[in-house]
Order: structure tokens, then C-alpha cells, then sequence
């Protein structure tokens, strides 16, 4: 396990929709050793302020080994906010990599679900995987929640986009997509494909039902609060699927087996 | 008395700490709750740079804790209702002491339980057991239903808890007072007479948060403990208060995130500090304030912590 606390130059901050932006941070630490579906707490108080008081977790969207580490993510509150004020020149606090994050294992086709910013952790991942073997699927109420696009058709073979409002690709749910597509075809014939999820939890948990329905492994990404990111304040529990123990997003996930948890 | 020299060309700072019978090499110590069993973070902080840590609450078994959602986020404060998660008494020697007595920090056991006798079977089982400097007993606990908080609201309780866990134990016994009182003082001086070798205060403030969307509390548990920059005052207030009421050595906690922060408690009274909350913010927070602490005690020409206090 290698963590890193770090105060990285703003490369580059974009605002891709409304409320969406793409921040590219020089983190070179964090980058060489963060894996798919991880994430980093982020520092948004100015000028190391204590309000908001705690670090801000986004999801690592996709990390370079020259030290690029990028986050797509929605204004929700204050803190994100104040982070979308800054840009190239500034810095920001980053801690991270931190959590357990997916963990391809041999399949057939790996199919990337993402809803609206759930997308975030999908595109490191899809590069990390062999691009023909990749199916992802974007979903959001309208085009504009459907971020960085292009990036994703560049990682994968193929791109499905679902909006409700049908600005986009197909009309529907990213489950209409799901229901449509062919899960046989894949360069290793026979092989049985794999989900990986990360998106609202109704949408997570009727793709969960659609692979499980399948037999089809599926693994989710899930965001929870948080205060510290490490595993030390035991504040981000989830629900397990046993009666055991309570697992913990920070440490335990962010990614999960779909059977690991609760689904209520 | 301090004991700690650093090797410098020029005079340091004497930061260390005797207190109650414990050899700190600083005053800084990590709160109980915030820094796990400390292995958790030990990549990101220098444990042996602090003076020590206060591991996360032992109860006799296994707790599973609170539902969820545990947590919320309050302008400069964290309110939670973690319910004292924590592997239990057997596991923490086996799994968590083998690590914990390699690291050259002082190491001090916070202890809890549902009755008397719950903390007094915890208080033995820990004692003489190697690299265990320390109890802290949580009788301040917002979270749970039974023991904590209900132990310490009552002056005659904490006293009882108190005495019976001084007659199981050579190690030192360091009382942890919650702020949910009337009058702090009269509990101070209740487990002072009981025996109790140092007081720790303040433990978390009861509070809670609803969610106007949904309309119900925004904690499972309803309520939750607050901590944070937004207690800071109120926990030196009660510092203060409570300094000046018992003998025995305090340590301050409450909100320190900055050496500035821990400096107003020295001034207050405290003899340490305990970081908190500014470890799960910025987990290199304790060893900054370290720093800072001798950075300002050079600076001022103070060669002993207790030099500080406001007579």
C-alpha cells in the first residue's frame, strides 16, 4: 500500500457541462501507483481554510505514468464548488491513491456501466483493459450529463449512450442497453463477460439484478460519506450482505463484488 | 519532568512530557477514534515523531457499531455516530499490540463497557501486558446506550469506575471526561478523588442534523458526537475550568488543528493535547503541530511546556 500526501499544480481545470468539470492535476506520486476505481481525497478550502472542514473523495478518472491525474466531477456543495474556482498556476491537496479498486479477472467481455458522473472511474479502467473486449455504456437524463465522450470511445470498442430524454443514443436507462446487447460476441468465444458498475444506486442496483440474472460477476464502485479516507474513523460503513461485520467504503472499497454488500 | 533532548547545534526546546508516571517525548498525542490502532495511517504519519497515540476503544468483545449513515459534516465540525466499532478486547492483543509495541511511542489503551465490571475485566486483561503505557477510560461516550456517557454524567459512577479500575491496575489510569454535563468540574474532582492519575477533556459534544429533503435525522442514530474546529472554545473553556479545579495533569481535546491551537491549551492548562478530528482532515496534522509547538517555544525562549500556563 502506497498513499501519498501531496500538494499538486493545477495542469488544467475545465468545466465540460453546468455543473461538470475535468480537473488534471500534477501528481506524480499518486499517479504511477493509483489502479482503476481508486480515489483521492481532495483538499477544497482555500487557502488551507478549515471550511469546509474535510477532504472532498473523487473517484481517480484516469492517471498517466508522467504524473497526469485526472477527476471528472459534479458540483454538489460547497466544497466542489470552491475546488471548480481554482485553476492552472494553483495547487491542491491530494491524498490518495486510497481503496480497494476493480479487479478484472479473466473474462469475455468486460461491460463498463456508468451513470452520469458514475462514468469518472470507468475510462482508467477501460484503458487498462484490452480495447476490443470493451463494451461501455454511458447513461444520463440528457446529453449533457454524458461526459468526455470522445475519451471513452478512444479506450473502448464500443460506445453505447442512453439519455431518458433520448438527446443522445438510445432512449432509456443504461439497463435498455443492456437488455439489447449481445453478451456472446467477444474475441475469447465462450468466455463469460464481466460488469463493472458505478453510478446512482437505483441504476447500480438494476444492473446488479440484470448480471445477477445472467450469472454474470458484476463489481460496483460506491460513494458513501466520508471524513477520512484512510480506514481510521470507521464513518463511511455499508451494509454487508452477511450479518458480519460492517465493510467500509474507504478501505473495504470503493469496489465491491455486487454479492460483498446489501442491496436493501 | 522534562526528559527529552533533541541533538541540535543549538539548544532545542525541552517538549517532553512526565505526566502521570507516562514519558511522552512530546506533548501530542492521537485521540482515541481517530487513528485506528494506528498501523492504519503509520504510511502517511511518523508515529515515533509524537509524543503518542490513544487507540481506538476497547470493549470486551467484537462491536459492530452503529448503522449508517454515521457521519455528517458540520460548518467546521464532524458529528458522528460511529458506536464504538472495534474488534474487542482478545483480537486487539493478538492482532493489533504486536505491531503497536514495536513503534518507540507512548501507547495508551482507550477502554469501555457496558457496566463496572465490563471495564474493570478489560482493565486487568491489559495489564502488564509489554508496551501498554496507559488507560484511558471512556466513560464519555455520546453513542451508545449503555456505559459511556451514562458513566460519566454521574460524579458517583465515574468515581466507582474509577477506584475499582485503580485496584485492578499498575498501569496509569487516565479518566476521559465528556463535555455533556452540567458543571465538568464536579466530575473532575470526583475521579481525582477516586484516584484517577490524569483527566483527558473534552470528549465529542452531543448534537445532531436533519435532512429538511427527506425529513428525518440524518444520523441512523439520531444523534452523534460533534468535534471539530467549531468545539475548539468550548473544550478550552472547560480546560481551563478544569486545571484549575483538580492536581492531577490534563490533556486537552477539542478541536486542535494547528500548533496555535494546542499553544492556547498549554496556556489554558493542559499539561498535552490530543489531535483528533485534524488527523482524519490532514493525517500529517499531529506531526506539524509537533514542530510547531517547538518552533514556538524556541522562539518565546520556554524550555518546559508547563512554563505556558496562564497563572
Amino acid at each position: 500500500m502506497s498513499r501519498y500526501s501531496a500538494t499538486c499544480h493545477i495542469i488544467d481545470q475545465v468545466r465540460l457541462a453546468q455543473d461538470i468539470f475535468h480537473l488534471v492535476v500534477d501528481a506524480p506520486d499518486i499517479a504511477r501507483v493509483a489502479r482503476p476505481g481508486q480515489f483521492c481525497m481532495l483538499a477544497t478550502a482555500h487557502g488551507g481554510g478549515l471550511d469546509p472542514l474535510l477532504r472532498r473523495p473523487l473517484s481517480i478518472h484516469d492517471a498517466w505514468p508522467s504524473g497526469r491525474l485526472e477527476f471528472l466531477y459534479r458540483v454538489v456543495g460547497k466544497g466542489t464548488d470552491l475546488l471548480s474556482q481554482k485553476g492552472p498556476g494553483e495547487t491542491v491537496c491530494v491524498l490518495g491513491p486510497l481503496g480497494r479498486g476493480f479487479r478484472p479477472e479473466p473474462c469475455g467481455k468486460s461491460i463498463l456501466v456508468g451513470g452520469g458522473l458514475g462514468a469518472a472511474p470507468l475510462l482508467f479502467l477501460a484503458r487498462s483493459l484490452d480495447r476490443m473486449d470493451v463494451t461501455v455504456i454511458l447513461g444520463g437524463r440528457s446529453i449533457h450529463e454524458i461526459a468526455r465522450l470522445d475519451a471513452f470511445e478512444g479506450a473502448a470498442g464500443e460506445v453505447l449512450v442512453t439519455t431518458e430524454d433520448g438527446s443522445r443514443g438510445i432512449k432509456g436507462l443504461v439497463t435498455t442497453a443492456l437488455e439489447r446487447l449481445d453478451i456472446s460476441s467477444s474475441s475469447h468465444t465462450d468466455a463469460i463477460p464481466c460488469v463493472f458498475a458505478c453510478g446512482p444506486w437505483p441504476m447500480m442496483k438494476a444492473v446488479y439484478a440484470w448480471a445477477t440474472a445472467k450469472g454474470i460477476a458484476i463489481q460496483v464502485s460506491l460513494e458513501t460519506q466520508m471524513a477520512c479516507g484512510t480506514g481510521v474513523c470507521l464513518g463511511c460503513a455499508i451494509r454487508p450482505s452477511t450479518q458480519g461485520r460492517y465493510l467500509h467504503t474507504c478501505k473495504d472499497g470503493p469496489v465491491f463484488f455486487g454479492t460483498e454488500i446489501d442491496w436493501g | 519532568m522534562p526528559y527529552f533532548e533533541q541533538k541540535s547545534t543549538r539548544p532545542l526546546p525541552r517538549t517532553g512530557v512526565d505526566l502521570a508516571g507516562i514519558k511522552f517525548k512530546n506533548p501530542v498525542i492521537l485521540a482515541s477514534g481517530t487513528c485506528g490502532y494506528g498501523q492504519e495511517i503509520d504510511d502517511l504519519l511518523d508515529l515515533e515523531l509524537l509524543g503518542g497515540i490513544v487507540v481506538k476503544g476497547i470493549s470486551l468483545g467484537e462491536r459492530r457499531g452503529n448503522p449508517p449513515p454515521r457521519i455528517h459534516e458540520t460548518p467546521c465540525g464532524l458529528l458522528n455516530a460511529i458506536g464504538l466499532e472495534n474488534v474487542g478486547l482478545e483480537r486487539f492483543l493478538s492482532e493489533k499490540m504486536p505491531w503497536l509495541r514495536k513503534i518507540d511511542t507512548a501507547v495508551i489503551v482507550n477502554i469501555l463497557g457496558n457496566s463496572a465490571e465490563e471495564y474493570v475485566q478489560i482493565a486487568r486483561s491489559l495489564d502488564r501486558v509489554p508496551g501498554i503505557d496507559g488507560i484511558e477510560v471512556n466513560i464519555s461516550c455520546p453513542n451508545v446506550k449503555a456505559g459511556g456517557i451514562a458513566f460519566g454524567a454521574d460524579p458517583a459512577l465515574a468515581a466507582e469506575i474509577t477506584r475499582r479500575i485503580k485496584t485492578v491496575t499498575s498501569l496509569p489510569v487516565i479518566v476521559k471526561l465528556s463535555p455533556n454535563v452540567t458543571d465538568i468540574t464536579v466530575i473532575a474532582r470526583a475521579v481525582e478523588g477516586a484516584g484517577a492519575d490524569a483527566i483527558s477533556l473534552i470528549n465529542t459534544l452531543l448534537g445532531m442534523a436533519i435532512d429538511v429533503k427527506n425529513k428525518r435525522p440524518v444520523l441512523a442514530n439520531i444523534f452523534g458526537g460533534l468535534s471539530g474546529p467549531a468545539i475548539k472554545p468550548i473544550a478550552l473553556r472547560m480546560v481551563w475550568q478544569v486545571a484549575r479545579a483538580v492536581e492531577i495533569p490534563v490533556i486537552g481535546i477539542g478541536g486542535i488543528s494547528t500548533s496555535q491551537d494546542a499553544i492556547e491549551f498549554f496556556m489554558a492548562g493542559a499539561s498535552a493535547i490530543q489531535v483528533g478530528t485534524a488527523t482524519l482532515v490532514n493525517p500529517g496534522s499531529a506531526a506539524e503541530i509537533v514542530a510547531g509547538i517547538a518552533s514556538f517555544m524556541d522562539k518565546e525562549g520556554i524550555s518546559d511546556i508547563s512554563q505556558m500556563r496562564i497563572p
